[in-house]
């Protein structure tokens, strides 16, 4: 099946009449430093009590505050997700791309602002600094039908695959 | 990508988990944050003082959506949240707010005025409304009088006497 722009999806998703609000539907200035206390956050937080940790609280993200979309994503309605992504990719101007067909969404980040802005803040990022993709991606998925993968490309690049589970 | 947007939702997980493990642990990662956030104010303060310290909340104000009055004068700067746009967002949630999200603010403000040899008056007001009023004086006895005036006064990790 030949992948179609996240465009038509959305003609698709309204002429459906579905409801794609989401959840947090932040708008106004973008503050990307955020990204710079979420690496002292991983550096810290794994330094003082271990990767486990860290993960573990990775998880309570992706099972709690991202709550409503993990219930769509139980309930089939994955491009949830990939509206979420298009919003917030948006938001922070990466390079990136997404791809639907009907097995499959595919989200191919081609430059990450918030790696790159890191990395201009404070030189060294966190070799677990994609955990927080990782890791909430794994719990977001976790008791659904689906699966979330996460690739690492390349520095600041990624791709985040939603398929069913085989 | 956890977006900036949702930072503060992250961070309440994380004081969740720290909260359980004991008040030092809570204080010891706002003193990292603390740290951190050195790389952008300190040499602004430390140069520049009170107006210095309007300059970087100046910017906040408007890059964290901030709906905030600041207000500078000789003697001190005062900045009057309405709405605050982190403990908004953490109120705003589907995971539970933690029940003292306001005190990591005071938390990392605090050790880095002290550094500077201002003096902050740190009211909360109410913990779960997302307003508070924060004055920093050039002046330790203004400061300490101020403190009589506050509702719910933050205290921060080896904050000075």
């Amino acid at each position: 099946m030949k992948p179609i722009l996240l465009e038509n999806l959305y003609i698709k998703v309204n002429k459906n009449n579905l409801d794609q609000k989401l959840r947090y539907n932040d708008g106004g200035n973008v503050h990307m430093d955020f990204h710079g206390a979420t690496n002292t956050t991983i550096e810290f937080i794994i330094n003082k009590y271990g990767i486990d940790t860290m993960n573990d609280i990775f998880k309570k993200v992706g099972n709690d505050v991202y709550k409503d979309i993990k219930d769509h994503i139980k309930n089939g309605n994955i491009k949830m997700l990939a509206k979420h992504w298009q919003h917030f990719f948006d938001r922070e101007n990466a390079d990136y791309n997404i791809s639907i067909n009907d097995e499959e969404i595919i989200l191919t980040v081609n430059r990450c602002t918030a790696y790159e802005h890191v990395k201009k803040l404070v030189g060294n990022v966190s070799p677990n600094f994609c955990d927080q993709t990782i890791k909430t991606n794994e719990a977001l998925a976790e008791d659904t039908p689906y699966e979330i993968k996460t690739e690492i490309l390349g520095e600041a690049a990624c791709r985040q695959t939603i398929r069913k589970r085989a | 990508m956890i977006p900036s947007d949702h930072f503060t939702r992250f961070y309440n997980e994380v004081f969740k988990f720290l909260e359980d493990q004991g008040e030092e642990h809570l204080e010891a990662y706002w003193l990292e944050i603390s740290k951190n956030q050195e790389k952008h104010t300190l040499e602004l303060f430390k140069e520049k003082g009170l107006k210095g310290m309007y300059e970087y909340w100046d910017h906040i104000r408007i890059e964290e959506n901030c709906d905030m009055d600041l207000k500078l004068d000789d003697e001190k700067l005062e900045l009057r949240m309405n709405v605050c746009p982190s403990l908004s967002k953490v109120l705003d949630n589907d995971a539970e707010p933690m029940k003292r999200y306001c005190d990591h603010c005071a938390g990392w403000i605090g050790p880095l005025i002290d550094k500077v040899d201002h003096h902050l008056v740190y009211d909360v007001i109410d913990r779960n409304k997302p307003q508070c009023v924060v004055k920093i004086f050039k002046d330790k006895e203004k400061a300490i009088e101020e403190e009589k005036n506050a509702k719910l006064l933050m205290g921060w990790p080896k904050k000075k006497k």
